[in-house]
């Protein structure tokens, strides 16, 4: 794990008591302004919906700052409570900038809507996202971002991001901590991958199992699992799983008890 | 002419005789009866502090017949082999017959090292092993065609001799020391097949009664048992797995007992 | 230059069924990136129902599996029996720690079932001995994150072997798919009282 925090050793030499000053004492100053806060995201789709989840927990190094510090959030609501969003935007990473690009995509997003009197598309919101993440090209933000929303023909969309702005839509995509062990079980229950169907012929002949949107129900208890699973494995991921399922009527948040060990 | 050949261990004598060994089961054949019936073993003349039956593993203990200073030496290299030898590479302690072979190297490694001299004793090793094959009622007859090796598969009591020479040999009965030649006489008439451990006990007694001289009480012989395993002699209780000695010698009380219904 | 264990890549884990278990490798040998060889076997038998995986260093691998061969094989000649998985267990942790300070570099998958109690066994190993009991599953190599993540996905009690086949399967090729320096095709034995299975899965061969 990479402590952000941590100062080079000096590179002073051996210091006897005894020894000599030397004639110009060289003294390292270190600046690290980033902290991984841990934790996990989590976003799949289908046909005729979305849905971001997020633990959480919030660490730092082997401490927990919070139980309760959430990673997803509504962009471009009405008001305090983000009602009437129809995006939403999960970082995971170094928490105080995940935050500050969230309220800065909120802004982005609110005043495109008094702009220009429509609610911002999601492919409009997903390059967008990626320009403020390239601004800070040198100094980024240091985050996984996921976005979310329904795209124009009502279908659901997903763009996951690297923290300079390089992004694609997908299926489904893990990011954070836990990222690694949840991904690949993403890629055989989300996308079939590695599954053929019985019979469908021998060696090169044999048929992989085709991708299909899955059912809203199966794609919820698909991210229990995976969030489960992920705890019982990673002390960073834990305590609750938030939910935000994005569906035509709107975005519906809801939280999960994860183990708190 | 013999003792030209005697300084020196390792010189054979012309008659191919290794004679420091010959002297050493001398010194044996001297010494205070013993004997061992697969699951028990029996020793006579204890002295009042020093007992002549040892424990080397939980299951497997031992008697001898010779020199008591040269055994307790063996009863602690045998103890040290089984955790240097089986237990710190294994964690679980060694089968009879290996155990076996370790002290019989011991012994041998005596006969051909310099600046040393034989064991003057022989010992009687009983123990119990774990089978391979699961335990059962009855032991089947039918053969599976499997990559068994071949080795001990039922599991159960096993008793050896070790000698001076680093020999040993399995034995379903005998004796060593004293009398050893008319007590497996003796063995050989009453012993059968699959003895409880009670007769086994018995038979043992009876043998040693008809061989020796002198009294036989609680105080002058020494019973050791290789038997289900004592969890009362665990010192603790509760733990799931944990198995007690099979091998322990009986106390005075006991012996008495046994005795009165000889 | 990187850790010891990442140099070669691979991957192996083994699981629990009901009254069988199995155990399975990938088959990729490289030098950081770039892939030497596609039949590479991580899996070694030393007992009819008992089998050892070995990632990490492929010339640890090779000393390991070759200095455990000469240590079964003596262990039969003297005591006439087939090592027991337990047994193995135990041999295989003596034998590292007596390299403490100086360790294999490979991370041990112990995966069989015990011929006496008739009951399914496996444990993993760090790379100086400490044995790690698992009730489920042992995952080890350079996609061990990941197979934590597919087998803590996939994994339910008392499957029957078929089942446990697909599992096993399924959760290491997902999982090597996911990691650069593993797959390249694996190998999965399915170990049952008096009966293994071997089969070869072609995988992605990427």
């Amino acid at each position: 794990m990479t402590s952000l925090l941590g100062h080079p050793a000096g590179g002073e030499g051996i210091g006897y008591s005894f020894s000599q000053p030397t004639a110009a004492p060289v003294k390292q100053h270190g600046f690290y302004p980033y902290t991984d806060n841990g934790g996990s995201t989590l976003g799949i789709t289908g046909s005729d919906f979305a849905i971001l989840a997020g633990d959480t927990r919030s660490t730092s190094g082997y401490n927990i700052n919070s139980r309760m510090v959430p990673k997803v959030f509504k962009i471009g609501g009405d008001d305090e409570t983000g009602e009437g969003a129809h995006i939403v935007l999960s970082v995971v990473g170094f928490a105080a900038d995940g935050n500050a690009l969230k309220e800065r995509l909120d802004a982005v997003v609110k005043m495109y809507k008094y702009q220009h009197g429509k609610p911002m598309s999601v492919s409009a919101c997903a390059q967008r996202l990626s320009t403020i993440l390239y601004q800070k090209r040198f100094f980024p933000y240091y985050v996984t971002a996921i976005l979310s929303g329904l795209d124009e023909e009502g279908k659901g969309a997903l763009y996951s991001y690297d923290p300079v702005g390089s992004y694609e839509r997908e299926q489904c995509r893990a990011a954070g901590a836990a990222a690694s062990l949840i991904m690949p079980f993403l890629d055989n229950q989300v996308n079939f991958k590695n599954q053929y169907i019985p019979g469908s012929g021998e060696g090169h002949a044999l048929e992989q199992k085709k991708a299909e949107p899955l059912p809203q129900a199966t794609v919820e208890q698909l991210v229990r699992d995976a969030f489960t699973s992920a705890v019982e494995r990673h002390i960073e991921v834990g305590d609750h799983l938030q939910m935000m399922i994005i569906t035509r009527d709107g975005i519906q948040e809801v939280f999960h008890p994860l183990k708190k060990d | 002419m013999a003792d030209r050949y005697s300084f020196s261990l390792t010189t054979f004598s012309p008659s191919g005789k290794l004679v420091q060994i010959e002297y050493a089961l001398n010194a044996v054949n001297q010494g205070v009866t013993a004997l061992g019936i697969k699951e028990v073993l029996i020793s006579t003349y204890r002295s009042p502090s020093l007992s002549k039956i040892s424990l080397v593993t939980p299951d497997i203990g031992m008697v001898y017949a010779g020199m008591g200073p040269d055994y307790r030496v063996l009863v602690d290299k045998a103890r040290k082999v089984s955790h240097t030898g089986y237990k710190r590479i294994y964690n679980e302690y060694p089968p009879t017959r290996i155990l076996v072979q370790d002290v019989a190297r011991v012994v041998q490694e005596a006969t051909q090292s310099g600046g040393v001299r034989p064991y003057g004793v022989s010992l009687l090793i009983a123990g119990w092993d774990e089978g391979v094959e699961p335990q059962s009622e009855e032991a089947s007859t039918e053969e599976k065609p499997t990559t068994k090796t071949g080795g001990i598969l039922k599991g159960g009591p096993s008793l050896y001799q070790v000698d001076p020479s680093g020999s040993y040999y399995p034995w379903k009965a005998t004796a060593i020391g004293k009398h050893a030649t008319s007590a497996k006489t003796f063995l050989e008439k009453r012993y059968t097949e699959g003895l409880e451990l009670e007769d086994a006990i018995h038979i043992a007694l009876l043998t040693l009664k008809e061989t020796i001289e002198g009294e036989m009480n609680g105080d002058t012989i020494e019973i050791g048992i290789v038997g289900p395993p004592a969890d009362h002699l665990l010192g603790f209780e509760g733990v799931e797995g944990a198995q007690g000695p099979r091998f322990r010698t009986l106390t005075k009380e006991q012996i008495e007992d046994y005795l009165t219904n000889l | 230059m990187g850790s010891p264990f990442d140099i070669n890549g691979g991957a192996c884990v083994a699981m629990v069924g009901k009254d069988c278990v199995a155990i399975a490798c990938d088959l990729r040998l490289g030098m950081q990136a770039l892939t030497i060889s596609n039949n590479f076997p991580k899996v070694f038998n030393y007992a009819p129902s008992t089998y050892l995986g070995l990632t990490g260093l492929a010339t640890d691998v090779n000393t390991v599996s070759d200095l455990l061969r000469y240590k079964v094989n003596m262990y039969r000649l003297r005591e006439e029996r087939n090592i027991a998985p337990q047994t193995l267990a135990n041999l295989v942790s003596s034998s590292l720690y007596e390299k403490r300070f100086g360790p294999f570099f490979v991370s041990p998958v112990l995966a069989g079932i015990n011929e006496t109690t008739g009951k399914p066994f496996i444990c993993g190993f760090d790379s100086i001995g400490c044995i790690d009991f698992a009730k489920d599953f042992i995952v080890s190599g350079t996609a061990s994150e990941q197979l934590f993540g597919t087998c803590e996905g996939l994994w339910e009690p008392d499957m029957e072997p078929e089942d446990l086949f697909e599992t096993i399967s399924q959760a290491l090729l997902a999982a090597v798919d996911r990691d650069a320096l593993s797959g390249w095709g694996a190998q999965v034995w399915i170990i049952e009282k008096d009966k293994v299975t071997q089969r070869l899965l072609k995988g992605r061969q990427d």
